[in-house]
């Protein structure tokens, strides 16, 4: 569903690639969390499977598609929720669920619309008011509905549960469990590492634009996984 | 089956034509103007100040055609209410001739208040035209005139430009751009929707000018000597061109927000390119078409006419002219004394001396005009890139104050001038016999009074092919420029 080949990206002066010739693969059904510092390449690779910024090298593929040569086509294979999705305040919940679903290219009732607000957590009176008083959670939410209502086979989160209260990222996490189970492919981009032993049935940790190592969720335990990961971040501080 | 999976819809969904998405967008954008209490109370801003000027203008309008109607009625009571005397006295007593206000000056009054409202008609002489409502008027006047053009020529794309500077480098700010095109949003659909959208905006900045301008023109127009639709024609022509000129600032507003860098980077730009059109552009036009075009100082017009009419005889019975074309007269009916001839002599050189007149008029007058005409030209060259400077002219034209309107005018009241001269010097010709000969009340009512109809609406288009190409170059110009921009288009 989702995969890289050899994906890498040099931004011009830049002394060392943002992403170095990165493989990955995630299938469908799977969730694959990618843990890292800052500057790691996370965002890179979610900008390079989105198409936002052109490989140097390698290809980004969606359902098979290549990002950079149809970047429309793989878009609409492709749903992306954002570390904080942005929505037109002076327009209602459901409004806004409806004008991302039309501009996608797909179209539905606006009960049917209401009803993915309502799976994706929101309240009825939530979903009728603008959204200029929305919190952070709720506009994840309405995130979600959009990527629920475009039904794309393959979804690229940039650290969505960033500044979520417990409660809410929990929630948020159930609601990934369920898309995975749905058949979904899954890359999320975290620093929350109770999120990513959580939700990924797969861990990878970059660091330098690499992806320096890969866990299946169940083969490594939460403080084993702390481990790796300040190993990472400390070793890469002493380079 | 899962909640989720029944709750998920686009399995089964169509995916809709383009044009749906294009009106899904267009719907959005205007469903958040109408949202925006700001724009909202802009725009009836903008509308309020419109009607106001369309309603000074139809009272302008109403107050300048009263007072020319009773001019007129005075002017010819003086010319039928003349005693008994020498026709060619006569022809020099003189008449006026009033321009009739054109009912859609009252949206355009174009240069009527510059280029005067009537001709002093009289003999020998083609008067240019005077009573000068800009020279009465005064600085308060000239800087208190705020007809409904101006306001859709300047106020009206400003309007768009601070509606639609952020229509895309807003949304990358705010990061609903991303949002959009991680959704396989095409850039072109987006323009075309935000197009769509703020042209519609436009359209309603022009609603309200364009209901007025119909309701004041049906009030203002005599039937009986303007045909209605005509008016409508020239209205509806006038409402097009308009339309071009907004939607081309639309595209304009757009192109650059979606290149800029940010809103503030659009907004700098698109208000220096309003400023270049609006006051910039209009001025160095003017000079570069003076410099290249040159039109004579009134005083050098005047002063080049009676040079040649020097050549003429006039009343100089010792010019060469005069003696040639006596003994030529002698020689064609066969005499050798004046006193011998059937007709009256006087009569005879006196229409001669107005068709040599006539003849020296038309040149310089044509030659005048023919530089206005260049200098039109010359100004509406760039109109593609500096709409302003082809909107005015068309404007103008279809409102029926332009300067050819003017020159239509001034030569109608020439050819009357004409006309009075011919039947003066014919009356002389054939009716006396020695310098006591007096004609009356008879002559002077048989002289119709001057009456003047504003040419067809065909009139206008046939003159404005430049300003039409130049308007249409606009919009094409901003559109291509705005789908190059759109295309490059990136969220980041």
């Amino acid at each position: 569903m989702l995969e890289a080949r050899n994906l890498t990206k040099r931004y011009d002066g830049a002394p060392a690639p943002s992403l170095d010739r990165l493989d990955l693969n995630v299938p469908a059904g799977e969730v694959f969390c990618l843990l890292g510092p800052n500057g790691a390449g996370k965002t890179t690779t979610v900008n390079l499977f989105l198409n936002f910024i052109d490989p140097t090298e390698g290809h980004a593929l969606v359902c098979g598609i290549d990002a950079a040569a149809d970047p429309l086509g793989a878009r609409a294979k492709l749903a992306y929720i954002p570390e904080t999705v942005m929505l037109y305040g002076a327009l209602t919940g459901l409004e806004n669920l409806r004008y991302f679903t039309e501009v996608s290219g797909a179209t539905a009732a606006p009960d049917k619309l209401l009803s993915l607000l309502l799976t994706a957590g929101l309240t009825e009176e939530a979903a009728m008011r603008p959204v200029r008083g929305y919190s952070k959670g709720m506009r994840q939410k309405v995130g979600v509905a959009i990527a629920l209502a475009r039904n794309a086979q393959a979804l690229v989160l940039d650290e969505p549960t960033s500044g979520l209260d417990p409660l809410a990222a929990n929630e948020f996490a159930a609601l990934i469990e369920r898309l995975r189970r749905e058949g979904m492919a899954v890359l999320m981009v975290t620093h929350d590492l109770f999120l990513a032993k959580q939700c990924g049935t797969r861990i990878g940790i970059m660091a330098k634009g690499k992806l320096a190592s890969v866990f299946g969720a169940d083969d490594v335990d939460h403080p084993g996984l702390e481990r790796a990961y300040l190993d990472l971040f400390i070793a890469e501080k002493a380079a | 089956m899962s909640d989720l999976a029944i709750a998920r819809i686009a399995d089964n969904a169509r995916t809709p034509p383009r044009a749906h998405v294009i009106r899904a967008i267009a719907a959005k954008e205007w469903l958040e103007m109408r949202r925006d209490r700001r724009l909202v109370a802009l725009f009836a801003f903008a509308a309020l100040l419109m009607l106001a000027a369309l309603a000074f203008g139809a009272s302008e309008n109403a107050r300048i055609s009263r007072e020319r109607a009773a001019a007129a009625e005075a002017d010819r009571a003086l010319w039928t209410g003349q005693s008994d005397k020498n026709p060619h006295a006569a022809a020099h007593f003189g008449q006026y001739a009033f321009k009739p206000t054109s009912p859609l000056s009252l949206a355009d009054p174009g240069v009527d208040p510059y280029v005067g409202s009537a001709v002093w008609l009289e003999a020998h002489k083609q008067n240019e035209t005077q009573f000068r409502a800009a020279r009465d008027g005064g600085v308060a006047g000239r800087l208190g005139s705020l007809s409904l053009a101006f306001i859709l020529q300047t106020i009206a794309p400003l309007i768009v430009l601070l509606t639609g500077f952020a229509s895309f480098s807003g949304e990358r700010e705010t990061g609903t751009l991303r949002q959009l095109l991680s959704l396989g949003a095409r850039p072109d659909d987006l323009l075309a929707g935000k197009a769509l959208a703020l042209f519609s905006a436009s359209v309603a900045l022009l609603a309200p000018a364009f209901l007025g301008a119909c309701v004041a023109v049906a009030l203002l127009t005599d039937p009986s000597k303007l045909s209605l639709a005509d008016q409508f024609v020239r209205l509806g022509a006038l409402t097009a061109g308009y339309a071009v000129y907004l939607a081309g600032f639309v595209f304009l507003a757009l192109g650059v927000s979606a290149l800029a860098k940010n809103s503030r980077a659009a907004l700098v730009t698109l208000l220096a390119f309003w400023l270049a059109n609006s006051f910039l552009a209009p001025r160095l036009a003017t000079d570069i078409a003076r410099s290249l075009a040159p039109t004579p100082t009134a005083q050098e017009f005047r002063a080049a006419i009676a040079k040649d009419k020097a050549r003429t005889f006039g009343h100089d019975e010792t010019h060469p002219a005069y003696i040639a074309f006596r003994d030529e007269v002698l020689k064609t009916y066969g005499v050798s004394r004046v006193q011998d001839l059937p007709v009256s002599f006087r009569g005879l050189t006196l229409r001669k001396d107005d068709e040599n007149g006539y003849a020296i008029f038309d040149r310089h007058f044509g030659a005048l005009q023919a530089a206005f005409d260049r200098q039109d030209a010359l100004r509406a060259a760039t109109g593609f890139l500096f709409p302003l400077l082809a909107l005015q002219p068309f404007s103008m034209a279809f409102a029926g104050s332009d300067s050819r309107a003017q020159f239509d005018f001034a030569s109608a009241a020439e050819a009357h001038r004409r006309d009075i001269q011919n039947q003066v010097s014919d009356n002389i010709i054939h009716f006396q016999h020695d310098d006591s000969y007096a004609a009356g009340s008879e002559l002077w009512k048989r002289i119709a009074s001057f009456s003047y109809s504003a040419p067809a609406a065909a009139f206008p288009f046939a003159h404005s092919a430049q300003t039409i190409v130049a308007l249409i170059g606009w919009l094409a110009v901003t559109c291509a420029f705005a789908f190059f921009a759109a295309r490059r288009l990136r969220p980041l």
